[in-house]
């Protein structure tokens, strides 16, 4: 019943620096059906934004541009798309919420202004006609008294609010594909409950397909049908959010898993002892192309992982991890 | 709020008054002797009787309260060197200045900001590198010099425009003919005085402009579709012209005293050389006029650039 929707193949993305061309993202491939829900999670800078702002083709220019691979939109290839239909596509079909709720607004222009202004951008309508439309998504993402706060500056509402007018602005167009980038990242732990459950009710509502971009597990497991985890600017391993969870096979992956607090551990409530994994993500212009870029933090490392890089394989049904010496036995 | 700034504004003109009043009782050089010695000598008798005519033999306190009193009437006296009321005398040079400082000002923060935000937009081309260099240039030049510069090559080598004055002396025009007259005789000046603020309001625009450019609301006007020319000049540029704004409004005063030298470099017959002269005259109500004048000026466009501010940034409406 689902069609597919995106289809990313051997996406790759260099970055022109003072050392010359680097790599930041290679060989990413992902698959995403309407109206599914794709977590993407890895530490920072592993390539999470740049995969997501290679999709809306906001790949910060001069320096940055797609080397390789295709973005097939339903069929339409996006990576060799001119800058004119890149636009078009940008707000309209695929839109995108970012981490700073308090900076991603313009502060000198009113929220349903800057709800309107995007339905103006792809759509010939009256100013009464974009105005009343934005109303409506502010009622929808749930903002109390709609019409006065449609006329409100940014730095009259909470982050939470802010945050919320961003969703409306994402979904004024009734996109195909939402693109959520560390969506409650910089906001209070109640408020991202709220905002991940209109997140759910809006996904139920109107069908759009998300790619959640976050290092919150405990969000992944919440949200994604989905999951994609990234490390050096690769894909390491998909899966269920299911797979994800309860049979990591991807060493890194399972350190990722184990380094989420546990808020309770034994009978006796002692804190569970924190972990984490050793090492830190290395840098792409210090990372050696042979072998396993997670290899110098892994615990379950063979000879084999500093000599040869593993790829991609399909281990199960919708269950693929990129590792010589995967994990037997989850927990 | 308003009243406020308005009892201020008050406040600061009574002290402009009182401080020109001083400072030109301090500096050296007597009215009166500057004037007998014009008339080709006096009698020490007759000296003493210039001093009490013009009260200028009362003790200091005596003569500024008698001055204060009179401003205060909208009386600023009698020119001691033309023997015509003041006001009469600056009635007919205000309009020159104004028209002079105004397209000045315009001509730097429109060129200005253009050419700030083009560099701003690729920062590393041989255009934002000769902006760079063109404002430091132009920021570091005497206006006098670029005057002078100015006249040799337009006037001089290239009679392309008038030497000086603001139009013909013998002049017939009337109407339109008139006023193109004048426009072409504004030309020079104002790109004299408009040159130093140019380069600084460059420079000002493109580094304000690179910051607005790098922030997220930047980026999410991209992720919604918009157009290139709404990104730049409706988003961006709606934020990074705050910071310019504001210096044109502190800066309003250095544009008036620079049009001290551009109208004497050019005999723009404003109020700038009517204030030199008035200077080596000694003629001291006049350029005692003068000085409040333009320090009311400054104190009204600084209130302008306020409510001016207020307008294009809500978050200061916010605030009051």
């Amino acid at each position: 019943m689902s069609t597919r929707l995106l289809s990313v193949r051997d996406l790759g993305i260099t970055f022109l620096t003072d050392d010359g061309e680097i790599e930041v993202l290679r060989d990413v491939s992902f698959e995403l059906n309407s109206g599914e829900v794709l977590g993407i999670v890895g530490e920072s800078g592993c390539g999470k934004s740049m995969t997501a702002l290679a999709l809306i083709g906001l790949i910060p220019k001069p320096f940055g541009r797609i080397s390789n691979g295709r973005i097939l939109l339903e069929g339409e290839d996006l990576a060799v798309a001119s800058e004119k239909r890149l636009r078009q596509v940008r707000g309209n079909d695929i839109s995108m919420v970012f981490q700073e709720p308090m900076t991603s607004l313009n502060p000198v222009f009113t929220v349903g202004h800057q709800i309107s202004e995007t339905l103006r951008a792809h759509f010939d309508m009256s100013s009464r006609e974009t105005w009343s439309r934005a109303i409506e998504m502010l009622k929808l993402v749930g903002i109390p008294s709609p019409e006065k706060r449609a006329n409100e500056y940014p730095h009259q509402l909470s982050g939470g609010m802010r945050q919320r007018v961003m969703i409306a602005i994402a979904l004024v167009c009734e996109p195909k594909l939402l693109i959520a980038d560390e969506p409650t990242t910089a906001l209070d732990v109640t408020v991202q409950a709220e905002i991940l459950q209109l997140f759910r009710e809006l996904q139920e509502k109107t069908g759009t397909a998300i790619i959640l971009i976050t290092h919150d597990i405990g969000v992944v497991a919440e949200m994604a049908d989905r999951v994609m985890v990234m490390y050096a600017g690769k894909v390491v391993e998909t899966g269920t959010a299911r797979d994800f969870v309860y049979d990591p096979m991807h060493p890194y992956t399972h350190g990722l898993i184990s380094c989420v607090p546990k808020l309770v551990h034994n009978p006796s409530y002692d804190p569970a002892p924190l972990l984490e994994i050793p090492g830190v993500v290395p840098s792409l212009r210090e990372l050696k192309r042979t072998g396993c870029p997670f290899a110098p933090r892994c615990k379950n490392e063979i000879d084999k992982c500093r000599s040869a890089e593993p790829s991609l394989a399909e281990i199960a049904d919708d269950h693929a991890v990129a590792c010589w010496n995967r994990m037997e036995t989850a927990w | 709020m308003i009243l406020r700034r308005i009892v201020y504004a008050f406040v600061l003109l009574l002290a402009v008054l009182v401080m020109n009043f001083a400072l030109i009782h301090l500096a050296p050089g007597d009215p009166v002797e500057t004037l007998v010695g014009e008339m080709g000598g006096a009698t020490p008798e007759f000296i003493e009787q210039m001093r009490a005519a013009y009260g200028l033999d009362q003790p200091f306190y005596i003569q500024l309260a008698t001055y204060l009193g009179r401003v205060a009437q909208g009386d600023f006296g009698f020119s001691l060197y033309f023997n015509r009321p003041v006001l009469e005398l600056m009635f007919h040079r205000i309009g020159p200045t104004i028209l002079l400082v105004v397209t000045a000002v315009l001509i730097a923060l429109t060129l200005g900001t253009f050419l700030g935000v083009l560099a701003a937009q690729r920062r590393n081309s041989w255009l934002s590198h000769l902006v760079t260099v063109f404002s430091l240039v132009g920021y570091s030049t005497p206006v006098f010099w670029v005057g002078i510069m100015l006249i040799l090559v337009f006037s001089v080598a290239l009679p392309i425009f008038p030497i000086a004055g603001m139009y013909q002396s013998d002049t017939s025009a009337t109407g339109l003919a008139f006023l193109l007259e004048v426009l072409h005789h504004l030309i020079l000046p104002a790109m004299t005085l408009a040159l130093i603020y140019l380069a600084f309001y460059t420079r000002l625009s493109r580094a304000s402009m690179i910051d607005v450019l790098d922030s997220d609301y930047v980026r999410t006007a991209r992720a919604k579709g918009l157009k290139n020319y709404l990104v730049i000049y409706k988003h961006a540029l709606r934020n990074a012209i705050l910071p310019v704004v504001t210096f044109a409004g502190l800066q309003f005063g250095q544009v008036l005293s620079g049009a001290v030298l551009v109208e004497t470099v050019f005999g723009w017959p404003g109020l700038g050389t009517l204030a030199y002269d008035s200077i080596l005259r000694r003629d001291t109500p006049t350029l005692l006029a003068i000085l409040f004048f333009s320090a009311s000026l400054v104190i009204v466009v600084n209130m302008v650039t306020d409510i001016v501010y207020r307008y294009i940034d809500p978050r200061m409406r916010a605030e009051q």
